[in-house]
Formats: structure tokens, sequence, C-alpha cells
């Protein structure tokens, strides 16, 4: 029996790391916070404004240069209060989005689930557009008590609505069907659409300009005040999904077999549901709808480093700041000095990519 | 221990399971059999805690019912009939999740190589790095059997016995691999654990099975041990159809029984 132990281990040494894909996994999260670094610093140091805002950096990060106070006084109001903020903003929507992606799949055991295109990004547009043209009107109570919080809350509970009725329409005996889920979805967005239309429809001159550059998606506008209404439940939503990642790991067994394992099935869905509302929520009510980097970003990182979520979640938060940050300066320097809305390079770049990925699984995935 | 009475299940209006009691000693493999369409997975589901009852179910002393979920995995396993996956899992990850919630029993730190030696048990040595989805059906349940028996790989843990619960694990595979997974499953039980199994081959039951329970139209038909459960009058009752127990076929038509297993 011990002769039997011993031999076993000497066996299990030679091939402990086959199939274990969690030290490759680890190494990529480490090139992707490198990565992020550096898209961060060149998203700092580039821009429509001349390049002496690297001086602002340098100084930032050695110490200021003597004699260049004067200079460095408007740099550093252009780095400070222009590019930081965007800078910020792009890497908790890249990583929300991204995140939120990532643990929808896992939710409904689909690659192919994203906010974007099963309408929860719509519910949420829509309760952020209510905000807006009905916010000094009928909401009027409802803005006036929560202040800057109001839209955020908005979109959320758009959001969550949407996600709500999705999983109970998709959703029988535990089985999620990818047709139902799609169908509902693109249901889903037609109506909340279509009210969206009807406030749009509503709305006077100078809102209908706002919102139809806020929908089309854009960092532009990225303010501290807008940081400090979105940004605590961005963190807090990507703070609560590495818990889930166990979870999701084993509902990809199926939701029996996941809660036999021990997972509490029930609680792990609501906080995933609730968690993505808020952080989705969240995204859209600041930067509007930024397609395709919930689907794009965890599903090339499976490629890289498997479906683990304990590594998934991490990683899609890294990659989706890093291609946002790349997405909005293509944004700001394609047309320069005018800017693209980022969701049109986001689409641009994913839509063709989901296509790709829907041929790679033809007739693999059962839809 | 496991202890069922009265238990009855109804799915969407129409009753399932009707009034089947159960019990089972650790030390023992009980077979559940019975043709198709009898209500046996669906009274396993309900041992597992996945459906609504009616009527008592206590596991080691414990009422089921009052069972949180991390609990319930730490002393049963469940293996269902097949199970599919949507994301790109390598076997060795599979079989990991066996230890996502409930415990091993083995030393803390050699948790790690669970996976490994609970694939050589179920003879899929080198499998570990192989993607899931590209295995073929028997291979897959064989996988998700490591994956079981990493969740409770000792049979006894804290004096408490444990159980398997094995919705028709030998239905996909070939005969060699049909005697090592119930191999295992004797083996878990004579170690001091218990194992429930819905089978169909009646000659492997009869090889392995202590004890037999029969459903028939969701209601249980006769339970007992082989010898006095499997007659010729209970399997044309049950299962329609005549047939003699223990006959040998005529003139020197070959049949192979895994009884005769060297």
């Amino acid at each position: 029996m011990a002769d039997q132990s011993i031999a076993g281990a000497a066996g299990i040494m030679a091939t402990a790391s086959e199939g274990d894909r969690s030290g490759r996994a680890r190494i990529v999260i480490l090139f992707l916070c490198l990565g992020l670094v550096l898209v961060v610093l060149l998203s700092l140091t580039s821009g429509a404004s001349d390049a002496s805002a690297v001086g602002v950096v340098h100084d930032w990060l050695v110490g200021a240069a003597p004699g260049n106070e004067m200079l460095n006084a408007r740099d550093r109001l252009i780095v400070y209060d222009i590019r930081l903020p965007r800078v910020i903003l792009g890497v908790l929507i890249g990583a929300a989005l991204a995140v939120s992606g990532a643990v929808m799949q896992g939710l409904f055991r689909n690659p192919l689930a994203d906010p974007g295109l099963i309408g929860v990004s719509a519910g949420s547009s829509l309760g952020a557009v209510a905000v807006i043209v009905l916010g000094a009107t009928v909401l009027a109570p409802f803005t006036s008590a929560l202040g800057t919080l109001a839209l955020p809350l908005a979109a959320f509970c758009g959001g969550l609505a949407t996600t709500l009725v999705l999983y109970q329409v998709a959703t029988r005996h535990g089985r999620t069907s990818v047709a139902t889920m799609l169908l509902a979805g693109i249901a889903l967005a037609a109506l909340a659409m279509a009210l969206t239309g009807i406030l749009i429809f509503m709305a006077d001159d100078r809102q209908l300009r706002d919102l139809t550059f806020w929908q089309l998606g854009s960092l532009a506008g990225a303010t501290w005040q807008k940081i400090g209404s979105v940004g605590p439940i961005i963190v807090l939503a990507l703070a609560a999904m590495p818990f889930l990642a166990r979870g999701l790991n084993a509902l990809a067994l199926g939701e029996a077999t996941a809660g036999h394992l021990g997972i509490p099935v029930q609680r792990l869905k609501y906080t995933a549901i609730v968690g993505v509302s808020a952080a989705v929520g969240a995204s859209v009510a600041v930067s509007g709808g930024i397609g395709f980097v919930g689907i794009v970003v965890p599903h090339l990182l499976r490629l890289a480093i498997g479906p683990d979520n304990r590594y998934l979640l991490p990683a899609s938060a890294l990659l989706g700041a890093c291609l946002l940050l790349l997405a909005d300066a293509v944004a700001r320097t394609i047309v320069a000095p005018a800017e693209l809305p980022i969701g049109i390079v986001t689409a641009i770049a994913g839509a063709p990519f989901f296509l790709w990925i829907l041929l790679r699984k033809r007739g693999v995935v059962d839809l | 221990m496991i202890e069922a009475r009265d238990v009855s299940v109804a799915i969407g209006g129409k009753r399932i399971v009707a009034n089947v009691d159960f019990d089972m000693r650790p030390g023992e493999v009980a077979a559940i059999v019975g043709p198709n369409g009898s209500g046996k997975t669906t009274f396993l589901r309900a041992l597992s805690g996945d459906l609504a009852y009616s009527g008592q179910i206590a596991i080691n002393g414990r009422d089921l019912a009052a069972m949180k979920p991390v609990e319930a995995a730490t002393v049963r396993a469940v293996l269902p009939q097949a199970t599919t996956l949507s994301f790109p899992f390598t076997v060795r990850e599979i079989v990991r999740l066996g230890l996502v919630g409930g415990r091993s029993g083995v030393l803390p730190g050699e948790d790690e190589h669970l996976p490994e030696r609970a694939l050589s048990r179920v003879d899929l040595d080198g499998f570990a790095g192989r993607f899931y989805q590209e295995l073929s059906g028997g291979e897959q349940q064989r996988v998700q059997l490591a994956r079981v028996l990493c969740q409770v790989w000792a049979p006894v843990l804290d004096g408490k016995p444990r159980y398997l619960f094995l919705d028709e694990p030998v239905s996909s595979l070939d005969i060699k691999h049909q005697l090592i997974i119930m191999g295992i499953a004797r083996d878990f039980a004579r170690r001091g654990g218990g194992v429930v199994a819905i089978l169909h081959d009646l000659n492997l039951t009869a090889m392995y099975a202590d004890r037999i329970f029969v459903m028939h139209r969701g209601r249980l038909a006769a339970n007992g041990s082989p010898q006095d459960v499997l007659s010729d009058d209970l399997i044309e009752k049950v299962f329609g159809c005549r047939l003699k127990v223990g006959a040998l076929p005529q003139g020197n038509m070959p049949f192979v029984l895994p009884q005769s297993a060297a």
C-alpha cells in the first residue's frame, strides 16, 4: 500500500502540469498588467494637444524638472483634468464590460452571451435616457434626491430588469436555450429601444444632441465628477466578481451538477445578475453603448488561457481596459481634431470578429 | 445510512415517483433497476436534492431538506447520465472541479495531485491535457466519474460514511471499462462508503449489487438481495418480457457474462 502510493506520487510528479493551464494564465495576466501600464501611459501622453504632456507624466513619475513650472501648469491641467479622468474612466468601463461579458457567458453557459447583444445594454440605455429626458419633470423627485447617482442607478435598474426577464424566459429546468436567449434579447432590445424612441421624441433640441452622441458611445466628457458617481459602483461590482469564479466554473457542468458540488446556485445566479447589471448600467450611464468588448475579450482569452474563471475574469478586466483605451486612442486621433464616438470603433472591429466566432463555431454550438 | 420514507415526486403536476421506501447501509452497493420511464432517475434526483419531494429523506441521520449544498457535497457525490460543456475545459480542469465545494478527505496539499490519481483509477492515464469536448462519450463518462471520485475520495470522513450516486455509470462503456467502474464502486463500498447506482445490465447488477431496488411505474416493485429479487416472474411483471433466470443459451450459441472475468 505504501509502495503503491510512493510509486503513484512519483508518476504524478512527472505529469502534474499536464492539462493545468494556471501557470500559463498567471504569465498572461502578468503581461496584461504590463500592457495596461504601457497603454495608460500612451493614452496620457497622446492627444489633440501638443506632446509636452510627456513632461507632465515624466514629472509625475520621476519628479518635477526645475525651471519648467509655467509650461507644466497648462499641461498639468490637460493631463490631470482631461486625459487622466478619461483614462481612468476608460479602464473602469473596459474592465466592467469585458468582465460582465465573461460572467454572463458563464451564467448562460454560452460563449455568445454578451450584455450588448442580448439587450441588457438597451435596457440600461432606456433607464439612462429616461433620467436625461424626464429628469427635470416627471422624475424630478428621483433625480433631485439621488443627484449624480440618479443616472447610473436608473441605468442599473433598466439593465437588471432586462437580465431578469431574459433569464426567466431563456432558462427552463436549468437549461438555457441559446436561440431563445438571443431571440428574447432581440425582442427586449427592440422594446427598450422603442420606449427610448418615445422618450427621444419628447426630448428638446439640446437633449436630443446630447442623447445622440451619448448613444453612439463615447468616453469624451469624462470628468472627475462622473468617475465619482460611477467609479464606486463599477469597482464594487468588479470586486464581487472574483468570488463568483469557482461557482461559475462549476456551473459549466450544469446547474444540477454545480449544486451537487456544493455551490449555492441560486445565490450565485442572482449575485452574477445583479453584479453584471450594476457594471453594465454604470458603464452605459457615462459612456452610452460600447458594444462587443464583452464578447471579443473573453473569447480571445479563452483561446489563450482556457475557460477557468479564476483567471479569465481578472484577465478579461485587464485586456478589456487595454482594448478600450486603444479604441479610444483610435477614436480620438483618426479624424482629429474631431473625434469619432468610441462605440463606432468597437463595433467596426468587434462585429466582424463576432461573425468569425460564429463561423468557427458553426455546427459546434447548438443553437 | 440513507433512509427514504414514502418519497413521492411530481413534475409538472404528474406523479413520477410514488411512495418509495429506500434504505441502505454503508458498505453496500445498492442498484436501482427498472424499465425506461419507471422513475429511477427522478428518484435519484430527489435523493440528490435536485427535486422537491414529499416524504422523508435522511442521509447519515440528517434531514436532506435541511442540508446546505456544501453540507450535502461533503456526504455524497453525484454522477449524472451525461454532461455536455460549452467551454473548452481540459480533462484535468474538469476533474479538479470535484474539489470545488466538498472535502476530498486526503491530507492537506495532496488535493493538487488528486485529479491524476482519479484519472488513473478510471483508466484515463495521460488524458489530463486533452480537451473534454474532443473525447468519446465513454471517455467523457469516465472523466466525470473521476471528478465525482475526487469529491468524496475518502469513503469515510470524520467517522461518517459517504456515498456515490451514479446514474447509469456504465451505459456508454465497453465491457472492460464496465468491469473497472463497477470494481471502483465495489471498492468504495468495501472501504466503508455506500453506492447507489442505476443500472440496466441485470448480469452486472447481480454480480456487483448487495441489494436491488426494482422500480416499476414510479413505485418500488421489489427490493432485496439479487438471489431474492431476480426471478422469472418479477422480470416478466416489470420488464414485460418472458426471460428465464439462469437459463443457458441453446446449442453452441456463445454468451459472455461479466461473472467470468478473471
